[in-house]
């Protein structure tokens, strides 16, 4: 309950600060002035300025939108394969599963750092690359979760009953496995946003990113990192911005998953 | 906090398995250990395009006929004196005597005759037109080599000092990418790729032994890497700081000495002349009075180094100061784009990821924006795909690049350059300084940076400065980065 | 022994797919690489030339088959844009990555069993609710950033450990091991904070077992009984999420070698992608999933030795 209560409460600020920054922020995060240049925290800049004079709350801000961005696609991509996959291989026929299964051996030789890596490579660097990079990287963790919950909900005796009253596997499937299953999948979003959100910040690092000139919490750490003995606060902003984050995302998983599945507890955080 | 204490821990414990814990340093007073940002991909400069081979290798393993000085003065180096025919065509150089190469093999003007001839039969690189200019070579005698040229040419010897005029071993020529055989004051020793370089003195050098026995030359991509092995006493120097907002921790520390000095390194925000909408001069030059290069200057690289205007450093003979040509004026940079029909302007900024670039292409953006133009950044990855999609497949509207190369400001007068610069006039200028008496170059080449500087046919942001840290009690650093070479024999201590 | 061998069947068949995904990828990958090797005044006689000695004018099954047969023969191919043989320099380059992930592993294990079982153990005090608490706190924090602040601490201001760089272990074995402690430690305590939750929570399942109930019954003190019979038990699920977290590591290491500059496969690959020298993110890559999978194959059958029941149960 109270890793739900600490979650959500993070999470929601993030979300609350995206919002916000849709509408207003203290100042153009963009804006390049040299005059302002690596100024503290003032009235007018309650975080100060950066190397490039831009307010570092703003930058904060609309950072938090490519934060969330960056998790809903990864988790997108990653949970609108991966749980089907997963659900037809347990309710489709034996071979299907079987091929799914094998499929999943050969997706995890591709950690999502390396697929996003191999993806900058092909495809130039980008948020979006690097994304879905991490996304299909983490499909067989959806995979294997939706099939483990899938294969338990349809020995269930009201799913038997349904198989013997005719119904086909993917009207099953539709009908009484995904309601199930939705909880377990929900908690491994949660799980797997914090993966991403630290992803970001790693590829940013390594220049396979976030692309200036859009803000971002790995980016801005990248931009500061020289300053680390100058300016500490260029670092610990966004560094305490991301795993606030992750933190959050986790907790969220965590507690959610206390909720659906009260036996499982600490296990399944990363497939 | 936990993590801090476990670190500590655990450092404590393997420190004390190691033999004291004092700081990390160079294995002996004869050893210095330099750190570069950019790492050689091998050690063949005849075919491999880049500064960081001649930069190690050049005048330190290699050596040709001349060198430039600190000053960009041209300097007698295996050649002891030469002569220059009345028509300026035919070189007579007398070589010094007694010079080896470290594969045992003598210098003599034989070598001349095979190391400048080879540029145009072995090399690859861009670079090598430049010798286009030589007829033929002749070994008059042992010591005696005689060049003669199609034409009288300025630049050709200014060529004979860089890594064109690289003296070669005849039968060392065989493995240039790992094994270089010269005749300077160093050797190869070892060649860790990506990581470092290890020279060690040549014991049978034919000038005077340098001070420091053996030069490691360390290579680190990350500018806060590179800071920190300083820092942390794990090299001596800082070959060119690539993080000067970071200097403040140097200079208040005492164990360092800073250099500031110039270098031909221009920074420039090239305008593809040849395509729509670059192509039209007014929206060029209202793009060069919508840029506050002061103000650039000051953000992405700290204040330091120089506004120059045009594409010539303070330390050619035909330097003018260009830079207030087109001031910052945002409200002319609006008429001429209204002039030009552009008022809504959207340009692809495609550039290297390189701090310099990334870090000038954000405060451009931004500047732009007031003038309304949208600039569309897009980091490419350096060289590989800048070369292959900017610099040869023309496709961008703008890019940011250090030219570093000495005395380029003739690219302008090749149409078929990446930024598309056509203009008989410079290019008839440009060959009328090169064969002209060399007080018709400095007034023709004067007429060449204004040319282009009113043309606007690029932006020159700023000239990169020469910025050395070092450990205090190291002499002999470069004041100024005048040519490709890093000359290490120059280096000694107090 | 069915089941290892059966297993080690689908190992190899999971490589062979594999490395058609790697090589297919490689081939639809943009890019010219003789154009990359020539640089910008290549004429197209040359071009070809070079194409033709790379052997890339070829049928892409023959460069494939022609790839694989050179792996097994532990011919790498040669750089496109250097020319060397990739095979040695990859055989250093994985030793460095080898000695980094292994120290890591090291550090994790070293640091996250204790403290897991400490928070087992006193799980409803507050010391156990202090380690969770951290725990997660320092699953979240990057890698990189980790190792900026170490530098910072213990390179830049104490001075007591090199900020980067890499000795080999037979050139100074001091050197190298000071060399290797912020490393580890920066790609290492991360992975030990995630650790930690998965032993607290196998402990935990453990201590809930009748056995445990028993032999505590018969007198010992319960971190007795933990030690003597709980561990072993424990050590089934934690040695499966130690692998998985190796394969981890293994591409964990890319961007520690980045910050501390450490000549490994992450950086030989880095290096490779920003120069598009193919055929090297190709070997690299192939060499990274390779050890991946065979990790995964470790545990697996480790997972079988260790717990009998599972024998069967496959």
């Amino acid at each position: 309950m109270r890793n739900l209560v600490i979650g959500a409460v993070l999470v929601g600020l993030i979300v609350l600060a995206a919002l916000i920054s849709f509408l207003w922020t203290p100042f153009d995060p963009t804006q390049v002035d040299a005059a302002l240049r690596l100024q503290g925290p003032s009235g007018a800049h309650w975080l100060g300025t950066d190397r490039f004079g831009r307010d570092l709350v703003s930058q904060l801000m609309v950072g938090a939108r490519t934060t969330l961005y960056v998790g809903v696609v990864a988790v997108g991509v990653a949970a609108v394969i991966g749980t089907p996959l997963g659900v037809f291989a347990a309710a489709g026929p034996r071979w299907l599963g079987e091929i799914v299964l094998r499929a999943n051996d050969i997706m995890l030789a591709f950690p999502a750092l390396l697929l996003a890596i191999m993806f900058g490579a092909a495809f130039g660097a980008s948020t979006l690359t690097a994304m879905v990079a991490i996304g299909i990287a983490t499909v067989p963790s959806f995979a294997r979760l939706a099939r483990g919950s899938a294969l338990q909900v349809l020995n269930t005796e009201y799913v038997l009953a349904a198989r013997s009253a005719g119904r086909t596997g993917l009207a099953i499937s539709v009908r009484h496995v995904l309601p199930n299953i939705a909880g377990l999948i929900i908690v491994q979003c949660s799980v797997s946003f914090g993966i991403a959100v630290l992803a970001e910040a790693a590829l940013s690092y390594l220049g396979l990113g976030t692309q200036p000139p859009t803000p971002s919490w790995g980016r801005m750490l990248q931009e500061s990192q020289e300053l680390l003995a100058v300016q500490p606060r260029l670092l610990i902003v966004p560094g305490v911005a991301i795993a606030l984050a992750v933190l959050g995302f986790t907790l969220l998983g965590d507690g959610l998953r206390d909720r659906f599945d009260p036996r499982l507890e600490g296990h399944r955080a990363q497939g | 906090m936990l993590r801090a204490l476990l670190a500590l821990t655990l450092v404590a414990a393997l420190a004390g398995c190691s033999a004291g814990s004092t700081a990390y340093s160079s294995p002996s007073a004869d050893s210095i250990t330099i750190g570069f940002s950019a790492a050689p991909a091998n050690l063949d400069f005849t075919r491999t395009d880049g500064a960081a081979i001649p930069q190690a290798l050049l005048d330190n393993v290699y050596q040709g006929l001349v060198r430039l000085d600190a000053n960009g003065a041209i300097v007698p180096q295996l050649a002891t004196s030469w002569t220059v025919s009345p028509d300026r065509r035919t070189y007579d150089f007398q070589l010094r005597p007694g010079v080896t190469f470290t594969d045992g093999e003598p210098f003599t003007a034989d070598t001349v005759k095979f190391s400048v001839d080879r540029v145009r039969t072995a090399w690859t690189i861009s670079l090598k037109s430049q010798m286009d200019v030589v007829d033929h070579v002749e070994a008059v005698d042992p010591l005696h080599a005689r060049v003669v040229l199609k034409q009288p040419s300025n630049g050709w010897l200014f060529s004979m000092a860089s890594r064109l005029g690289a003296m070669f071993a005849p039968n060392g020529v065989g493995n240039l990418a790992t094994t270089p055989i010269g005749t300077g004051p160093y050797r190869l020793d070892r060649f860790n790729r990506g990581d470092s370089l290890v020279l060690k003195a040549n014991p049978g050098y034919w000038g005077p032994k340098p001070a420091y026995g053996r030069v490691v030359l360390k290579y680190f991509q990350d500018p806060t890497a590179l800071n920190n092995a300083l820092l942390s006493n794990g090299i001596d120097v800082i070959s060119s700081v690539q993080a000067p907002d970071s200097l403040a921790q140097f200079a208040s520390d005492e164990r360092f000495t800073t250099i500031q000095g110039t270098t031909t390194g221009e920074v420039v925000l090239s305008f593809n002349n040849a395509k729509a909408p670059l192509n039209d001069k007014r929206v060029r030059q209202a793009l060069t009075y919508g840029i506050d290069r002061k103000a650039l200057l000051d953000t992405a690289w700290a204040g330091k180094g120089l506004l120059i205007g045009s594409m010539v450093p303070p330390s050619d003979p035909w330097y003018e100061d260009l830079a207030g040509v087109h001031p910052y004026d945002p409200a002319k940079a609006r008429q001429l784009l209204s002039d030009a029909g552009q008022q809504h302007l959207t340009l692809r900024l495609r550039i290297p990821n390189l701090p310099y670039a990334v870090d000038s292409a954000q405060v451009i953006r931004s500047q732009l924006a007031a003038i309304g133009v949208t600039v569309s950044i897009e980091e490419l990855d350096f060289p590989a795909v800048w070369l292959k999609q900017v610099f040869t497949g023309h496709d961008f509207d703008m890019s940011i690049v250090a030219h570093v190369e000495a005395r380029d400001i003739v690219t302008f007068g090749n149409p078929k350059y990446y930024w598309g610069y056509t203009n008989p006039t410079v290019t008839q200028l440009l060959a009328a300084a090169d064969t002209g008496t060399p007080e018709q170059q400095i007034a023709d080449m004067k007429q060449v940076a204004r040319t282009i500087n009113a043309d606007a046919a690029a932006d020159w942001l700023f000239l990169l400065p020469n910025l050395i840290v070092a450990k205090k009690g190291i002499t002999g650093l470069p004041p100024n980065q005048v040519g490709e070479a890093f000359d290490l024999s120059a280096l000694g201590r107090s | 022994m069915m089941v290892i061998l059966r297993r080690a069947g689908i190992f190899l068949l999971t490589l062979a797919i594999a490395s058609i995904v790697v090589f297919a990828f490689m081939a639809v990958l943009p890019g010219d690489p003789a154009q990359v090797a020539l640089g910008v005044n290549a004429t197209p006689e040359l071009l070809a030339q070079t194409r033709h000695a790379f052997g890339i004018d070829r049928p892409l099954p023959v460069q494939y088959l022609d790839w694989i047969g050179g792996l097994f023969t532990g011919d790498f191919g040669r750089s496109y844009v250097t020319g060397d043989a990739i095979g040695p320099q990859l055989l250093d380059r994985f030793e460095v990555t080898l000695w980094l992930v292994g120290a890591a592993t090291v550090v994790a294990v070293v640091v996250a069993v204790p403290l897991g079982t400490l928070a087992a153990a006193k799980h409803r005090t507050a010391s156990g609710t202090v380690v969770s608490g951290l725990s997660q706190l320092g699953a979240a924090v990057p890698a990189f950033l980790a190792g900026i602040v170490l530098v910072e601490i213990f390179a830049v201001s104490l001075r007591i450990l090199p900020s980067g760089g890499w000795t080999p272990p037979d050139a100074d074995p001091v050197a190298f091991l000071k060399g290797l402690v912020l490393p580890a430690l920066s790609l290492g305590l991360v992975q030990a904070a995630v650790l930690t939750r998965y032993v607290r929570s196998a402990v935990l399942d453990v201590l809930g077992e009748d056995y445990l109930r028993t032999a505590r019954a018969k007198g010992l003190r319960p971190t007795r009984a933990l030690i003597r019979h709980g561990l072993r038990n424990a050590a089934v699920p934690v040695v499966t999420v130690l692998g998985l977290q190796l394969a981890t590591l293994l591409i964990g290491a890319v961007v520690v070698e980045r910050v501390f500059v450490i000549p490994g496969l992450g950086s030989m690959l880095l290096d490779a992608v920003g120069g598009r020298d193919l055929i090297v993110v190709q070997d690299v890559v192939m060499v990274l999933v390779a050890a991946v999978l065979v990790v995964n194959l470790l545990v697996d059958v480790l997972y079988t030795v260790v717990d009998p029941r599972l024998r069967r149960a496959r």
